[in-house]
C-alpha cells in the first residue's frame, strides 16, 4: 500500500518532457537551453513526446528563442505579481501549472535559485526529486527515468527512480549537458496561462551586485573553450598572473582547484569539480593540480586534457591525454614566449 | 522568538562511508555521526538571533541513536534544547520522507516556532532539499543562502548571496518562515565543556510512537525515490601521453599539440 498522503494517480495520464526556462533578467540563463537539447533525446526515447518549457513572467521573445532551442511548447506564466522572483510564490505557480499539464517528467536546472525551487515544487506534487544528475536515461520497459548522480565524492554514481510518482523530477547543474544549437526555423506553440497565487509572503526590498574582485576581466569558466586552470602547486597568486597571461593569449579563460581558491588566489565561481562548477571546453589545461576525484568530477567530460605537473604519478597526469612532466615557472613563461613569437609572426 | 534549528547527524567525510546492498542507502547505524558541517553555521546563525531578541533555540534532528553525540555537541555551543526524532522505521529516507518527518515533529512540539533555521547543504548528500520541502510541508514562506537577518514586528528582513549571480539581495519574509544559512558565512561559537556535561538531560528523544505518522510515509517505504543502483563512477579514457625532457623541448612539444588541435 502506498502512503496515502500521495494522491494517487495514473502514469498513462502523463505525458511529455518539460523544463524550467529560468530567466536572468530580460534574458534565458542558458542552463534552460541545456536540458531542452536534453529533453529532445529523452522524448525520443520515449516515443517521440512533446517537448515544453516553463517561463515565469517572460515575454514572447524569450519563449521563441526556448522553441529555437528545442522546445515543441512554452507556457508563459502571466501575473504581473510574478515580475520579480520570490521563491515560495515562483515555486506555488510554476507547481501549478506542471500539475495542469501533467509531464511525465520535469527537468530544473540546478543554479542557486534552481536549487531554492525544485524540491518545494517536487513537494508541492507530491513527487521525488533527484539533485544534481550527471546522466539522464529512461529505461524503455517501465518508461521510467534513470536519475543518475555522483555520490560519495565522485567515487560512486547512484541511480536513482521514482518509480510509483509522475512527474519525475531531476535538477541538473549549468554545464553538465550541452547546449543545443539555435534553430530560427524551428516553430512551436506559445501558451499563456493567468495563474493566481495566494497571498504574497516574501517581497524583494533590493537587489545589487556585489563587485567581486575577479583576478582579471576573462569570461566565466562555464562558457569558454579553453580553461588554463591552476592549483595549489602554483605556490603563489603570482603563478596565477603568469595562467592569465597565457589563457589570454589561447582566448580561453582561468579556473581553479579548491585548494587555489582556498588560498584566495581566485575567487570561488572559478572553482572546477564536485563542490564547483562541472565544465566541458575544447582544451583543459591542469597546472599544479594533483587532480583529486572531486576535482576530476568537473571535467570528465574536457575534449582534451593536458596536464603539467613535476609528479609523474600525480592522479591528473592518469587522467590527461598530455601528462608533461616538469616544473610550471619554467614551461608556461617559456609557452608563453613561443605563442607571443606565433602571434607576431602571423 | 522561537527558533527551530534543523541539524543533521552526518557521516564524516573522513569515516568510511558503508551502503545497505539492498536498498542503496547510506548507512547511519552504528558510524559515529558529527553535526553536518554547515549546520554549524545555521545553529550560529539562530544563536545571534537570540542573542538580539531574546527567546529559545531548539535544535530539531532526525537521525539514529548515534546521533545523540551531534546534538550534545550543540547543546554546548549554546542550543536550549534538542529534539531528536529516532525510530527504525525512519530510516532510509529520501528527502520527501525526511522533511516529512521534521515538519510533523515541528508541528506537534513546538507549535507556537517563528522561525526553522536550516543549513544550506549537507557534506554527505548535498541535495539541498531539506529547507525547502519543511517549508512545504508546514505550509511556509521561505527563503535560501541567508547571511544576514533582522526582525521587524511579524517579519524578517533577510540579506542573502546568490553566488552565481553574483548579487546580494534583500527580502522581507513573512514569519513563521523558513530559512537556510548560506555555508561558511558564519563564525560559529566554540563548545563549552561545561555546558556539554549534563546536555544528555536537553536531549528528548521522540519515535513514531508519539508521533504516529503512517509507517508507509516515513523511512524507505514512504520514499518516492528509490535507489535502484550503485556503481563505481567511471572516467572516459585519456591518451596519457608523457611528455618530459629539455624545457624547451618540451615547450616544443606542446605549440605541436596546440597547433595540431587548431588551439594557435
Ligand atoms: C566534499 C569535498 C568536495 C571537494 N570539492 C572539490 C572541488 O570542487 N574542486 C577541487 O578542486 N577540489 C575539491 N575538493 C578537494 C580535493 O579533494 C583536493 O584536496 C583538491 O582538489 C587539491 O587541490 P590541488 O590539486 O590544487 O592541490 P594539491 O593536491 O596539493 O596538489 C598540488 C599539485 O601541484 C603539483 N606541483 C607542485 N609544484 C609544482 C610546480 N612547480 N609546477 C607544477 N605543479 C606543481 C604537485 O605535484 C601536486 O600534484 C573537495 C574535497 C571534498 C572532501
Ligand atoms: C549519496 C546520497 C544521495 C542522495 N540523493 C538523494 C536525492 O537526490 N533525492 C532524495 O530525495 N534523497 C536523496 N538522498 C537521501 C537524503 O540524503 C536523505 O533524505 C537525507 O536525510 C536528507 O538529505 P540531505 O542530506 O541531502 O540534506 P540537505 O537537503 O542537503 O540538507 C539541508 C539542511 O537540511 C537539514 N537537514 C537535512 N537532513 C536532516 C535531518 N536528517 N535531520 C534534521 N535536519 C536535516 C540541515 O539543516 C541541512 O543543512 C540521498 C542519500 C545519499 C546517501
Amino acid at each position: 500500500m502506498p502512503c496515502r498522503l500521495w494522491p494517487p494517480i495514473n502514469k498513462e495520464d502523463y505525458r511529455g518532457v518539460w523544463v524550467y526556462l529560468e530567466r536572468e533578467g530580460d534574458r534565458l540563463k542558458d542552463v534552460g537551453l541545456e536540458l531542452l537539447g536534453k529533453a529532445r533525446d529523452l522524448a525520443q526515447k520515449l516515443g517521440g513526446v512533446e517537448v515544453a518549457g516553463v517561463l515565469v513572467a517572460g515575454g514572447e521573445d524569450l519563449a521563441r528563442e526556448a522553441i529555437y532551442h528545442g522546445a515543441d511548447k512554452v507556457v508563459i506564466i502571466d501575473n504581473p505579481d510574478l515580475k520579480i522572483y520570490t521563491p515560495a510564490e515562483y515555486a506555488e505557480a510554476i507547481a501549478r501549472v506542471v500539475q495542469k499539464y501533467r509531464p511525465e517528467i520535469f527537468l530544473i536546472g540546478a543554479t542557486k535559485r534552481g536549487r531554492e525551487l525544485a524540491a518545494y515544487i517536487a513537494n508541492t506534487l507530491a513527487t521525488g526529486i533527484t539533485a544534481d544528475c550527471t546522466a539522464l536515461e529512461i529505461d524503455p520497459k517501465t518508461r521510467d527515468l534513470l536519475q543518475i548522480r555522483p555520490t560519495f565524492g565522485g567515487t560512486q554514481l547512484a541511480t536513482i527512480r521514482t518509480p510509483q510518482r509522475r512527474p519525475q523530477m531531476a535538477s541538473v547543474r549549468p554545464g553538465v549537458f550541452p547546449k543545443p544549437p539555435r534553430d530560427p526555423s524551428r516553430t512551436g506553440e506559445i501558451i499563456v496561462e493567468k495563474v493566481e497565487i495566494t497571498k504574497r509572503r516574501t517581497r524583494l526590498v533590493s537587489i545589487e551586485k556585489r563587485l567581486e574582485k575577479d583576478i582579471a576581466d576573462l569570461p566565466p569558466v562555464e562558457s569558454s573553450d579553453i580553461v588554463v586552470a591552476g592549483g595549489r602547486g602554483l605556490g603563489t597568486a603570482e603563478g596565477f598572473k603568469l595562467l592569465v597571461e597565457l589563457a589570454k593569449l589561447l582566448n580561453g579563460t582561468v579556473g581553479a582547484s579548491l585548494m587555489a581558491v582556498r588560498a584566495g588566489w581566485v575567487p570561488h565561481t572559478r572553482q572546477i569539480g564536485q563542490t564547483g562548477k562541472t565544465i566541458r571546453p575544447k582544451l583543459y589545461i591542469a597546472v599544479g593540480i594533483s587532480g583529486a576525484i572531486q576535482h576530476l568530477m568537473g571535467i570528465t567530460e574536457a575534449k582534451m586534457i593536458i596536464a603539467i605537473n613535476p609528479d609523474p604519478h600525480a592522479p591528473i597526469m592518469e587522467n590527461a591525454d598530455y601528462a608533461v612532466v616538469g616544473d610550471y615557472k619554467q614551461i608556461i613563461p617559456m609557452l608563453i614566449e613561443e605563442l607571443k613569437r606565433l602571434k607576431n609572426q602571423s | 522568538m522561537k527558533i527551530v534549528v534543523l541539524t543533521k547527524a552526518a557521516v564524516p567525510l573522513s569515516s568510511a562511508i558503508r551502503i545497505d546492498p539492498k536498498t542503496g542507502t547510506l548507512i547511519r547505524e552504528g558510524v559515529p555521526l558529527t553535526v553536518n558541517i554547515w549546520d554549524r553555521d545555521a545553529v550560529e546563525f539562530a544563536l545571534r538571533l537570540k542573542d538580539r531578541y531574546g527567546g529559545e533555540v531548539i535544535a530539531l534532528s532526525m537521525a539514529p541513536p548515534s546521533g545523540i553525540p551531534a546534538l550534545e555537541s550543540l547543546i554546548g555551543m549554546g542550543v536550549d534544547r534538542a529534539i531528536l526524532a529516532s525510530d527504525r522505521a525512519f530510516a532510509g529516507a529520501d528527502t520527501w520522507a525526511t522533511a516529512h518527518v521534521l515538519a510533523k515533529t515541528i508541528e506537534k512540539y513546538i507549535p507556537d516556532y517563528d522561525l526553522v533555521v536550516a543549513g544550506e547543504e549537507t557534506i554527505d548528500s548535498t541535495t539541498a532539499h531539506i529547507g525547502a520541502q519543511t517549508a512545504s510541508w508546514l505550509g511556509v514562506p521561505y527563503i535560501y543562502y541567508v547571511y544576514d537577518a533582522e526582525v521587524k514586528g511579524r517579519t524578517l528582513v533577510v540579506r542573502r548571496f546568490l553566488e552565481d549571480e553574483g548579487v546580494d539581495e534583500v527580502y522581507e519574509v513573512d514569519m513563521p518562515a523558513v530559512i537556510s544559512v548560506l555555508k561558511g558565512s558564519q563564525i560559529p561559537r566554540e563548545v563549552r565543556l561545561s555546558r556539554k556535561l549534563n546536555a544528555r538531560e536537553y536531549i528528548q528523544v521522540v519515535s513514531n510512537k508519539e508521533l504516529g505518522l503512517d509507517p508507509e510515509c516515513v523511512g524507505l517505504r514512504g520514499s518516492p525515490t528509490l535507489v535502484a543502483g550503485m556503481a563505481p563512477a567511471t572516467y572516459p579514457p585519456r591518451k596519457k601521453v608523457v611528455i618530459q625532457g629539455e624545457p624547451s623541448e618540451v615547450v616544443k612539444k606542446l605549440v605541436e599539440i596546440l597547433k595540431s588541435e587548431g588551439v594557435v
